[in-house]
């Protein structure tokens, strides 16, 4: 266990200057750093500039709290049931109905768990896993290297998948641009963001979407665009 | 950047409940993080980013649903779109009034971002997001370490630090 750490973290964030909105990088940076979709240096220079920028900052504390929240809607459900609250009064007639409640929630859950465990995938709880997926896999099937001119991201089929979005960026992490909807497992890039890439690099990622609304997703590949 | 469709449609069809969700998180979190004069439009930033995230192509009109999690991620990036641009607008209104708004020159390095700086790259980075409030299992997850690793770094990268402060506070 580490420390705690609440009068470093006070600390820190008194000591963060606000140079204002310069060269901040995009929200969706922050979450693709947090959701393990970058390579380590990347993040570090995401995570390094939250620690110069009050307000890049504050966004990866709301980060921190949504994508935990985004983890929970994941697990329980988007609306658990409420808390049964107990009357105000008879704290011994309380704690006497809890104790009898105990083996009714060890039921409860043995059968959640075993449920977590061989339920088949809910149309209402799809999950992200860029790169890591236990049993499909998405790979760069293009050269990492090729003409600009001729650009073409390929890249693997997903079994059952019904279409695939694609993005692009920057090695700054800017995107420059978005597939959404795809079928075929390719994509030419527009002659604006080959011409605009040229000489340079280029990040891609893609996400599989299944039937059932669940996502497979890519590792982030990089793709150099060679002038002919 | 140049968003293209292709011949399915990809949406985010999100269900209310989902929406009222995100909603209450993002408000919460807002509410939490952002300075009071800011927090204080929590409500009205986070209506006006669902807003714009229903109003967004193929936002409810789909046969294909990205899913929950790509809902959050697009919920979470457009409210951090928002609060930028209320900063913004913020600014420009206190230049139109003639206020003086003090820019902020080349702040003195805090002790505490110095010692940051000194840490090993992989300690800085750990502690950093340990800091900001991630917890060592979303800080594995972010690095691509094991919970194990990333407890060891935020740990290692804290003594680290507290060392540096120590000494700087002699």
């Amino acid at each position: 266990m580490t420390e705690p750490s609440d009068d470093l973290e006070q600390r820190f964030r008194d000591a963060l200057p606000d140079p204002g909105e310069r060269d901040c990088p995009p929200a969706d940076a922050f979450w693709a750093a947090a959701a393990g979709e970058l390579p380590f240096d990347q993040v570090r220079a995401l995570v390094d500039h939250g620690a110069r920028c009050a307000r890049c900052a504050e966004a990866w504390r709301i980060l921190a709290d949504v994508r935990r929240a985004a983890a929970a809607s994941d697990t329980v459900g988007a609306n658990p049931p409420p808390p049964v609250p107990l009357g105000p009064a008879a704290p011994a007639r309380a704690w006497a109905r809890r104790r009898a409640l105990v083996p009714l929630a060890v039921s409860a859950l043995a059968a959640t768990v075993v449920w977590t465990v061989l339920r088949p995938s809910p149309p209402g709880a799809p999950a992200v896993e860029r790169g890591n997926g236990a049993g499909t896999t998405l790979r760069a099937e293009s050269p990492p290297v090729q003409p600009a001119n001729e650009a073409l991201l390929r890249w693997s089929e997903v079994p059952g998948a019904s279409s695939y979005n694609v993005t692009v960026l920057t090695p700054d992490l800017v995107v420059v641009h978005q597939a959404v909807g795809v079928s075929a497992r390719e994509l030419r890039l527009p002659e604006g963001v080959r011409r605009r890439a040229a000489g340079g690099g280029l990040l891609w990622n893609v996400d599989a979407v299944l039937p059932d609304g669940r996502t497979v997703a890519s590792p982030t590949f990089e793709l150099k665009l060679k002038e002919r | 950047m140049t968003p293209t469709r292709g011949g399915d449609s990809g949406s985010l069809d999100p269900d209310p409940a989902s929406v009222e969700r995100i909603r209450q998180v993002l408000i919460r979190a807002v509410e939490r993080h952002c300075p009071p004069a800011l927090a204080a439009h929590r409500e009205d930033l986070v209506q006006m980013a669902l807003v714009r995230l229903l109003e967004r192509p193929g936002a409810g009109e789909g046969t294909n649903p990205r899913g929950a999690s790509y809902l959050w991620r697009v919920a979470y990036t457009v409210v951090i779109d928002e609060i930028r641009r209320f900063r913004r607008q913020q600014r420009q209104a206190e230049q139109a009034s003639g206020g003086e708004r003090v820019t902020p020159g080349p702040e003195a390095r805090s002790e505490l971002l110095a010692c940051l700086d000194a840490l090993q790259d992989r300690r800085r980075t750990a502690v950093i997001l340990h800091l900001q409030g991630f917890k060592t299992g979303e800080v594995a997850s972010a690095l691509g370490w094991t919970e194990k690793q990333a407890e060891n770094l935020v740990y290692r990268g804290l003594a680290d630090l507290r060392a540096c402060l120590g000494g700087g506070e002699r």
